[in-house]
């Protein structure tokens, strides 16, 4: 069978009910979804299927024939970066990196269906996703400013939750 | 000074945003085999017979480890410091907790690791178990460690780590009221979203070649090195990128064995540990039992605390005498009391053993204390920030460890406290300060305790 991935197609040798995340990673050499729980409930394997953010870890390959998969590799490499991964370049979004892919294709669904800038509503669209690093602050301002701009890397503006003690 | 102030971009943001970071499970080289392990379905038991024989014919198994196969088997993370080892790299005679691990295999997949594994010929004899580390002092408490039921080996062999300082009977003596606590906080597991995983290849030259997910690359070289009774020249270590961490990739988790299998079977070894292992098996952040019992003054002033604490290593020792000294330092908190007396235990138990999370060993402490002084502001009828700030650590008071302090942050963090939750202090406490104690902030019973912080 054919899938499409960030563009390309590709022939998948593996049995059809292989997850989509082990074809990805161990057959196509598509490195950025991880594999952080294998059950669905991290949030880190997350890729777009027809647009749409789907768990790869629970996606049998063999249900996505001639699908368009889309991973991070896909929305910018570093000299093209989209607006949501600039966003979290600038906002320190991404910590360890290890969620970093995942939540950054549900923020990429989120703010292409017409998602708004608004705290509660962004939690909710990721809330499926586990971040043990940032808090998830960081991770907000960063989808919120990727609505709404304001995350040109050539500027130096202060990050709303830098506090300084006097 | 060009970096001190400004705003500078996280270094490795790029390769996080566009998926181009390379973390170990991400590294890719040939003819790689995957490993599984057998680990113990008990929380204590003897092992009675160990035969692998059979798993070692199954169909893609490269090689099998058994701890018969470990030039080291014991070493501890605190032997470089000359500490005594306890743990074995895979169980040989008894298991003290459930997934402890008793042997690995490499095969071209996991499928094919794990039915080998599933064929392993092993039969325990099951032991009772112990969880609740205050029963371990009793004399029908299961047997679990051949140290006994606490640590043997704080400095001068002692099985305690004490602190004295003051006069503690005295404090009591002079107390209006003594204040009562019992703290429990319980496990954690740090959860990093990459779970354990190190790849460990061998070079031509004789040399491996080791990718590891880390906190600790040199710990971990030297762990590796020890348990193969080899130079430390033998291995090249490649670290750095971290999947998440807080303390629960300090222990060395699959480097050793990779390296094992890899020398072995003569190919590249990868082991990724699954979630669920992750979760049974990798350390975790250990539960505490705290008794607090302070000798205060009506007023607020804190005059002596006794404190007994008791730390639960889980099956074996790890970094656990680390974390109860670093404990006992901070075991006043942020505040000043000149009369202590401290007792601190490592206790085992059938959990998994313990280590690093986060301020290890401190933040139980912390939890403890702040919580205490807000029982002793609520029992004495005195406002929470006032008594903070009375009994506050300024320059020249001196730690439970006898430390000077010079740079005591904790009456501006007070301030910076009371201002982000629109609390009016009164006066004097609007203006206290960190300088060194004077006048009415210092009382009779820390006349005496200060150091100078010139000789710091």
């Amino acid at each position: 069978m054919n899938i499409i991935v960030n563009g390309n197609n590709r022939t998948v040798e593996s049995p059809p009910l292989t997850p989509l995340l082990h074809v990805l990673r161990e057959e196509l050499d598509v490195l950025s979804p991880k594999a952080g729980c294998e059950n669905g409930g991290c949030g880190a394997c997350t890729v777009l299927i027809d647009g749409a953010p789907r768990r790869s870890c629970l996606t049998a390959v063999g249900s996505v024939p001639d699908a368009e998969v889309t991973t991070v590799e896909g929305l910018g490499a570093p000299e093209t970066m989209s607006d949501v991964q600039q966003a979290f370049v600038h906002y320190c979004a991404a910590q360890c990196g290890f969620c970093t892919p995942g939540m950054i294709i549900a923020a990429t669904a989120y703010l292409e269906g017409g998602g708004s800038a608004d705290r509660v509503e962004i939690s909710e669209a990721l809330a499926g996703h586990v971040c043990r690093c940032t808090g998830y602050l960081k991770i907000l301002d960063a989808v919120a400013a990727a609505r709404d701009g304001g995350f040109d890397l050539s500027t130096t503006a202060e990050s709303p939750h830098t506090t300084v003690l006097t | 000074m060009k970096a001190v102030g400004a705003r500078l971009p996280r270094y490795d943001g790029v390769g996080h945003a566009t998926g181009r970071t390379v973390y170990v499970d991400d590294v890719r080289v040939n003819r790689m085999l995957h490993v599984k392990a057998l680990r113990s379905p008990y929380h204590h038991a003897a092992i009675k017979r160990l035969d692998t024989s059979r798993a070692e014919q199954m169909p893609g198994v490269a090689a099998v480890v058994t701890h018969a196969d470990v030039p080291l088997l014991v070493y501890g993370h605190l032997s470089a410091l000359g500490i005594p080892a306890d743990e074995p790299l895979l169980a040989s005679e008894d298991v003290r907790y459930k997934g402890q691990p008793i042997a690995v295999v490499a095969a071209e997949d996991t499928d094919a690791a794990q039915a080998a594994v599933d064929a392993i010929d092993i039969e325990f004899e099951e032991l009772p178990a112990l969880f609740d580390m205050r029963k371990a002092f009793d004399d029908d408490a299961p047997q679990i460690h051949h140290w006994g039921p606490i640590y043997p080996h704080f400095e001068g062999e002692m099985n305690v780590r004490q602190i004295r300082k003051g006069n503690i009977d005295e404090a009591f003596e002079q107390a209006d009221k003594i204040i009562q606590g019992v703290y429990r906080p319980a496990a954690i597991e740090q959860m990093p979203l990459e779970t354990q995983v190190g790849l460990s290849v061998p070079e031509p030259d004789g040399r491996f070649t080791i990718y590891s997910c880390t906190q600790a690359l040199y710990f971990s070289m030297g762990v590796v090195a020890a348990h193969l009774q080899q130079p430390l020249n033998k291995f090249k270590f490649v670290g750095g990128t971290v999947g998440g961490g807080f303390g629960g990739k300090v222990d060395t988790a699959t480097e050793t064995l990779c390296t094992l299998l890899a020398q072995k079977s003569g190919r590249p070894v990868k082991w990724r540990w699954t979630r669920e292992e992750e979760f049974l098996c990798s350390s975790t952040r250990a539960p505490w039992h705290m008794e607090i019992i302070d000798a205060v003054s009506n007023d607020g002033w804190i005059l002596g605390r006794k404190m007994l604490t008791l730390h639960d290593a889980g099956g074996y020792a790890r970094f656990s005498p680390y974390g109860v000294t670093k404990h006992s330092f901070h075991h006043t908190g942020a505040y000043t009391i000149p009369n202590l007396h401290f007792d601190g235990y490592v206790v085992f138990t059938n959990r998994v053993p313990t280590s690093a999370m986060r301020g290890y060993g401190v933040t139980s402490v912390s939890f403890a204390v702040e919580t205490h002084m807000s029982r002793i502001a609520e029992e004495l009828g005195v406002d929470p920030f006032e008594l903070r700030l009375k009994n506050a650590n300024r320059i020249g008071d001196t730690s439970p460890n006898g430390i000077t302090y010079t740079d005591p942050s904790t009456v501006d963090v007070l301030h910076a406290l009371a201002g982000a939750t629109d609390t009016e202090l009164a006066a004097p406490y609007s203006d206290t300060t960190r300088e060194m104690r004077h006048g009415e902030w210092l009382p009779e019973h820390l006349v005496g305790q200060l150091g100078d912080p010139e000789d710091h």
